[in-house]
């Protein structure tokens, strides 16, 4: 047991002796250092043994370099994948089909509607002509609605109620779709 | 170097910004997967596998976090990825584990085909895996705290005291036999 560096280093100085051969220590703590050292052997001669290690492990450590070809090669990788799409393109590329989305629901929306006034306008015809026809073999419903000029306004305000009431119904679904009107 | 690729980033101009970053880090990169893997031609996979992802990745580089930090992230996890793709394999992470102890054993008395060389680099492979790798390292990057810090993506602190301790531990594991014995 008479060799110092198997008792170690004093506890207060071993890693600044390391930090000291590293070269992270202060000028002012590595002139305490030093001096330290200038005057124990253990310290001393622990720091010798580590200096001796460090020069090994630097000398010695494999200090691989990449292949000559190593850039050919991740090019030919890359030149097989598809360019990135950057993160804003892509929010672009999604908003874009939102809004695409939300359109053509409006326009179905509105032809709907509109499918639905010519619907409602049609089988208001539909009525008045079938209303028209009974009245022809009916006398006493006939004379409900008057006679002359006076049976054809009532006929065509009964009609013309029917064909409002089919649009607003029309216009109230497509409100409750909360949509809007095309733009 | 960075600031001009992030420019690059901000404009737009991956691809451009990409053709600074291979030069840039690819040697770097090299260095931590070989301290990683411990093997020149698995790092070198590892290598190109994690430059292929940083092109995959760098239009949605946000620049939070420092390019070169965000660089060796993705260098670790691919290397961790083959470390367990590698699996099972034999491991002395763990210093008091059987097979470090039978380890560190061979290395007193294994063969001396080139005995200096081949003790020191089998003592190496005998510390705890954070500790080989701080050393590998610290010494292909001429012994700079702050670039292992960085690759390892560790504090300053931990990355001395890692160093300290498996130097230390390395010193004890070289001195020869009559020496310990005495």
């Amino acid at each position: 047991m008479n060799d110092p560096t198997l008792i170690g280093p004093c506890a207060d100085y071993e890693h600044e002796l390391v930090e000291l051969h590293d070269g992270e220590l202060s000028p002012e703590r590595a002139r305490i250092v030093r001096l330290h050292v200038q005057q124990c052997l253990r310290c001393r001669s622990w720091a010798a043994e580590f200096a001796a290690l460090d020069s090994r492990l630097a000398a010695e450590l494999p200090r691989p370099a990449l292949s000559p070809d190593f850039d050919s090669r991740l090019r030919g990788r890359l030149s097989t994948l598809a360019v990135p799409v950057a993160r804003g393109e892509l929010r672009s590329l999604i908003e874009l089909e939102h809004d695409s989305l939300i359109e053509s629901l409006r326009r179905a929306t509105w032809r709907r509607g509109l499918l639905g006034a010519i619907g409602s306008a049609a089988a208001t015809l539909g009525v008045l002509a079938a209303a028209k026809g009974l009245l022809a073999h009916s006398a006493d419903w006939a004379s409900l609605l008057g006679d002359g000029p006076e049976r054809w306004v009532a006929m065509g305000t009964l009609g013309a109620t029917i064909a409002v009431a089919a649009l607003a119904w029309s216009a109230m679904r497509r409100g409750a779709m909360g949509l809007g009107w095309p733009r | 170097m960075d600031a001009g690729i992030e420019d690059l980033l901000a404009a737009g101009r991956h691809a451009r910004a990409f053709d600074l970053v291979v030069p840039a880090y690819k040697d770097r990169v090299f260095r931590l997967a070989c301290s990683i893997l411990k093997d020149r031609a698995a790092a070198e996979d590892a290598t190109q596998e994690t430059l292929v992802r940083v092109w995959k990745a760098l239009p949605g580089f946000d620049g939070r976090a420092q390019l070169g930090t965000w660089i060796y992230a993705i260098t670790r996890n691919t290397c961790l990825m083959e470390l367990r793709r590698r699996r099972p394999m034999v491991s002395f992470d763990d210093p008091d584990s059987t097979e470090a102890q039978h380890a560190a054993a061979s290395v007193a008395s294994g063969p001396a085909a080139d005995p200096e060389r081949d003790n020191l680099l089998r003592l190496v492979e005998t510390l705890p895996r954070n500790q080989q790798e701080a050393v590998r390292l610290f010494y292909l990057e001429d012994r700079s705290y702050e670039a292992v810090a960085e690759q390892l993506g560790m504090p300053l602190g931990t990355v001395k005291n890692l160093l300290h301790r498996a130097r230390k531990r390395l010193m004890e594991l070289a001195r020869p036999d009559e020496v310990k014995a005495a």
